[in-house]
């Protein structure tokens, strides 16, 4: 298999995310829609059902450097959370303490990186979690 | 990396020594599917005197699947979107095995002679193509004034 380059692996992602072609538990786009080098995007993770993120909306920012997909992006929670793998003062996703950014494959995409911390969310350790209020977010 | 296949070696070595005049394409030494390409703007058109920058790749099935391009220069047309993105469609329904990379590249040149703002990507830039031509026209020969050198 032929490595697919960066830009036309995000055009693709961008594609889906536009489309609404993805799952409905969770949103991605560009912040800046004329960012030709589609390095920022903001991104929403519906809260699973049976868990304390029931009905809230989570936003998250995703950086793209350079070497993506060869290396992943980084993220972080706008909207205050409390979750093992999210550093409480920032936001910021440990990458150790988050198997999908640790274990980062070529494969990977956006859309992966959201569904796999919305099942860290409704995981039975963390889905009881005190969470902070509702629409606080991190000031940085 | 895999093996390439034969007929992408035989496109890429014609296309440096028999070279279309106005566009040269460059394989990337580490991903040989992967294209530097420069493309001038055509005379005549707003885009004249403008060297525009483009990246090209071939997916695993070309020439099954046409080749993705897209603009890397910021350019004032109703049928490329902000993110460069082209609207043309020997790139997607009207794709056949039989086209190459030099005449998809000299069919996005064409596009710039002959803009087609009835089936737009960017429909503002469209809308300005149809009710207010002249102005189109010098947004567009100002951006690659500005953009594309």
């Amino acid at each position: 298999m032929s490595k697919i380059p960066r830009n036309f692996k995000l055009l693709e992602e961008l594609e889906k995310g536009e489309k609404g072609l993805g799952p409905d538990s969770c949103s991605y786009g560009l912040s800046n829609p004329d960012d030709i080098t589609m390095s920022n995007w903001n991104a929403t993770i519906l809260g699973p059902p049976n868990s304390n993120h029931e009905n809230r909306i989570y936003s998250l920012k995703i950086h793209i450097g350079n070497n993506y997909p060869l290396e992943p992006p980084t993220i972080k929670f706008i909207s205050k959370i409390n979750l093992p793998c999210v550093d409480n003062s920032n936001g910021n996703i440990i990458p150790s303490k988050f198997k999908t950014l640790q274990n980062w494959n070529y494969n990977y995409s956006i859309e992966i990186l959201l569904l796999d911390l919305r099942k860290l969310m409704a995981d039975p350790a963390n889905k009881k979690l005190p969470q902070p209020n509702e629409n606080e977010v991190y000031n940085v | 990396m895999s093996s390439l296949p034969k007929r992408i070696i035989r496109e890429t070595e014609r296309l440096i020594s028999d070279p279309v005049p106005g566009i040269t394409a460059t394989p990337h030494e580490e991903n040989l599917r992967y294209f530097d390409v420069l493309l001038d703007g055509p005379s005549g058109s707003p885009y004249e005197n403008g060297v525009f920058k483009l990246e090209l790749f071939l997916p695993d099935d070309y020439p099954m699947a046409p080749p993705m391009v897209r603009f890397l220069t910021k350019i004032y047309h109703p049928n490329i979107d902000r993110l460069g993105r082209i609207c043309l469609d020997v790139l997607k329904n009207n794709w056949s095995p039989a086209l190459q990379i030099r005449t998809i590249l000299l069919s996005i040149q064409a596009l710039l002679s002959s803009p087609n703002p009835d089936d737009p990507l960017a429909n503002e830039v469209a809308d300005e193509w149809k009710n207010n031509h002249d102005k189109a026209i010098q947004t567009a020969r100002e951006w690659t004034a500005q953009y594309a050198k």
